[in-house]
């Protein structure tokens, strides 16, 4: 049981990762928050499941597809919720994007229905089994999809020019333009990227639950950001780790109390850490 | 501009022809739904001018309102179905228990900061929904409460125009208490908190207790508005109370106008009004709430009513002579990037 619990939490807690560091990504080069940030997963969800019905049924595909839709929905997000308001209070991004959250969210329930959508298992084989758990070639494809992401997204950020543009931006925005950084194009590719990120974890949900459905981005999406707090908003690192960890944390509660309750202990963890350590496990102390 | 200058300057004759015209339309709207509609813009009048307490006049960024909307419905359910209450005792009891989590919550999160604190307050409102539909032994779970009472007075029930005037009274009173409170000392304390917390503090205005205080307020008129709505649907179920119900009513406060007394009650008339006025939008509503907050706050951050409200509020610069007195009235992003 214990070993079950821990090979589920670690599948669940890749998804979390990903969007976690979806979250993170905005947040450590703009300090604002992307409430559409759920709405990037079930867009992804949706183009990675149009992909597989329509074109090819291949997760890769998928997954690419997935990857395009979030990075074109991070690019409007950029264009029209954060660019047009920047100079204005914090605040008015992150309810404008819950505007874009709730038209994205609608916008695709009426075009593709509300009810759930079915995705095709995919390598649904057993892999190897451990004490009597077998652990399924998809989840393996699952983590490995993930951490592939986290580790280029780290040597993007740490290893090249665009990384060392995206660094500048958010240390100091002023001075990385007279830098002759273009901070607009920089800024809109973070954007894009955290886009990205968030629609491929929103096609390994897909594949991993075999279902979608318009809404499944508002509660991934929330408990992604208190993973994203619970290991630190500003740091990569921190924010992978939260999301492993609020993956295994909450099956391991499932064992314990009801099922029922599994969606509120990443809003307890949420509140506990903005409360007692806003900068979360491995953050740094800003302002 | 001069319509609004026509209506200041004969301030008493508008008000008169408004109140006259909530009186008599019961006796014009002669079908049933009409009257329900009517019955559901003043329950979102009462949500919304709430809410506006906690976002526009303090600053504070609830989005769990629907929250404390639904622990009002589920209080006064639970106590006239399964204790037997009076709906007049009930109805009051459910704004006194919304107010008393409101004060619990922001004794606990109004120290945060503000985009964190909207997360958490949100996380709230998915709490209280799960565990609505979790404890079963009280709540009923997913089942929901029904056959609730229908309030009487005097030995007389309710029906569709009794319920009417029932809420233009429990709006009127709300938009008034709240008029009075906004030009009270209270009130300029909030607004004086929303502006610059710290100078708010160095004048002498308790800002944490002026937070709670408010918080409260706000949460207390949403427990009213939820006893309201349980004894006129006669049904209550954890649905009616999701987020997306939260962001409805903060739609209808960008809409209206954030920070002014009016704009709740334009907010919420029109948006309650516009998918049931053309129908074949109605499959449409969540798409055109969502639309409408962003092109409110990107292109009229005050709203309707166009008042100095919590979007517009353009950060000052860091140093001296710069900036705000230099070229133009509203530098370029690029230039000032100070919210960056």
């Amino acid at each position: 049981m214990f070993i079950q619990q821990l090979v589920n939490g670690i599948t669940q807690g890749s998804m979390f990762a990903l969007l976690a560091i979806s979250f993170g990504i905005v947040y450590g080069t703009l300090r604002l928050l992307n409430f559409a940030t759920g709405s990037m997963y079930m867009i992804g969800a949706y183009f990675g499941w149009l992909m597989v019905h329509h074109v090819a049924s291949n997760l890769f595909l998928a997954l690419l597809a997935g990857a395009a839709a979030g990075y074109v929905v991070g690019y409007i997000l950029e264009r029209f919720a954060f660019r047009a308001l920047r100079g204005v209070a914090r605040i008015a991004s992150l309810i404008c994007t819950i505007g874009f959250a709730m038209f994205f969210n609608e916008l695709m329930s009426v075009v593709f229905g509300a009810e759930r959508k079915a995705m095709p298992s995919f390598y649904a084989d057993t892999a190897f089994v451990i004490q009597g758990v077998s652990v399924s070639w998809l989840q393996i494809i699952l983590v490995m999809v993930a951490a592939t992401v986290l580790i280029l997204l780290q040597l993007l950020i740490y290893r090249t020019k665009l990384g060392l543009a995206i660094r500048a931006v958010s240390l100091d925005f002023k001075t990385a333009s007279l830098m002759g950084i273009p901070t607009d194009r920089v800024i809109s590719l973070t954007f894009s990227l955290a886009g990205a990120v968030a629609g491929i974890s929103g096609v390994l949900a897909a594949a991993y639950y075999n279902a979608l459905f318009p809404y499944m981005g508002n509660m991934a999406g929330l408990k992604s950001f208190s993973a994203a707090v619970f290991g630190g908003l500003t740091s990569i690192p921190g924010a992978i780790l939260g999301g492993y960890l609020l993956g295994i944390i909450e099956n391991f509660a499932v064992q314990f109390i009801s099922s029922g309750y599994r969606d509120i202990i990443g809003f307890s963890i949420l509140v506990i850490f903005l409360l007692l350590r806003p900068q979360g496990l491995l953050g740094r102390k800003t302002d | 501009m001069k319509l609004s200058l026509f209506f200041r300057r004969h301030r008493i004759a508008t008000a008169v022809v408004i109140a006259l015209f909530l009186v008599i339309l019961p006796q014009v709207l002669t079908s049933a739904y009409h009257l329900r509609v009517a019955t559901l813009v003043g329950i979102y009048v009462l949500l919304v001018s709430g809410l506006n307490i906690i976002i526009g006049f303090t600053g504070m960024f609830s989005l769990g309102h629907a929250a404390f909307y639904g622990i009002g419905a589920y209080t006064s359910a639970m106590l006239t179905t399964m204790v037997g209450w009076n709906f007049w005792v009930a109805l009051p009891v459910a704004g006194i228990v919304a107010a008393l989590f409101g004060s619990l919550i922001g004794l606990a999160t109004l120290r945060l900061r503000r985009v964190f604190l909207a997360f958490t307050t949100l996380g709230f409102g998915e709490i209280v929904r799960i565990l609505i539909l979790n404890l079963r032994s009280i709540t009923r779970g997913p089942m929901g409460i029904s056959g609730i009472p229908v309030p009487k007075l005097f030995g007389w029930s309710f029906t569709g125009r009794g319920y009417y005037y029932l809420i233009l009274v429990l709006a009127t009173l709300t938009v008034a208490t709240i008029y009075r409170m906004y030009h009270s000392r209270v009130g300029r304390a909030l607004i004086a908190i929303r502006e610059d917390e710290t100078a708010a503090a160095s004048m002498g205005i308790n800002v944490f207790g002026h937070k709670v205080l408010a918080f409260t307020m706000g949460c207390f008129f949403a427990g009213i508005a939820g006893s309201y709505f349980a004894h006129f649907q006669r049904f209550v179920s954890a649905d009616s109370f999701a987020n997306l119900e939260s962001f409805a009513i903060i739609t209808m406060l960008a809409l209206g106008g954030t920070g002014s007394i009016i704009g709740p009650i334009l907010g919420s008339t029109i948006l309650v009004l516009i998918p049931e006025i053309f129908r074949f939008l109605m499959r449409y509503r969540g798409v055109i709430y969502g639309l409408t907050l962003i092109v409110v706050i990107v292109y009229r951050p005050g709203g309707l009513a166009n008042v100095k409200g919590v979007f517009e509020k353009p950060k000052l610069p860091k140093r001296p002579g710069k900036g705000r007195f230099g070229f133009g009235r509203r530098r370029p992003a690029a230039v000032t990037g100070e919210s960056v």
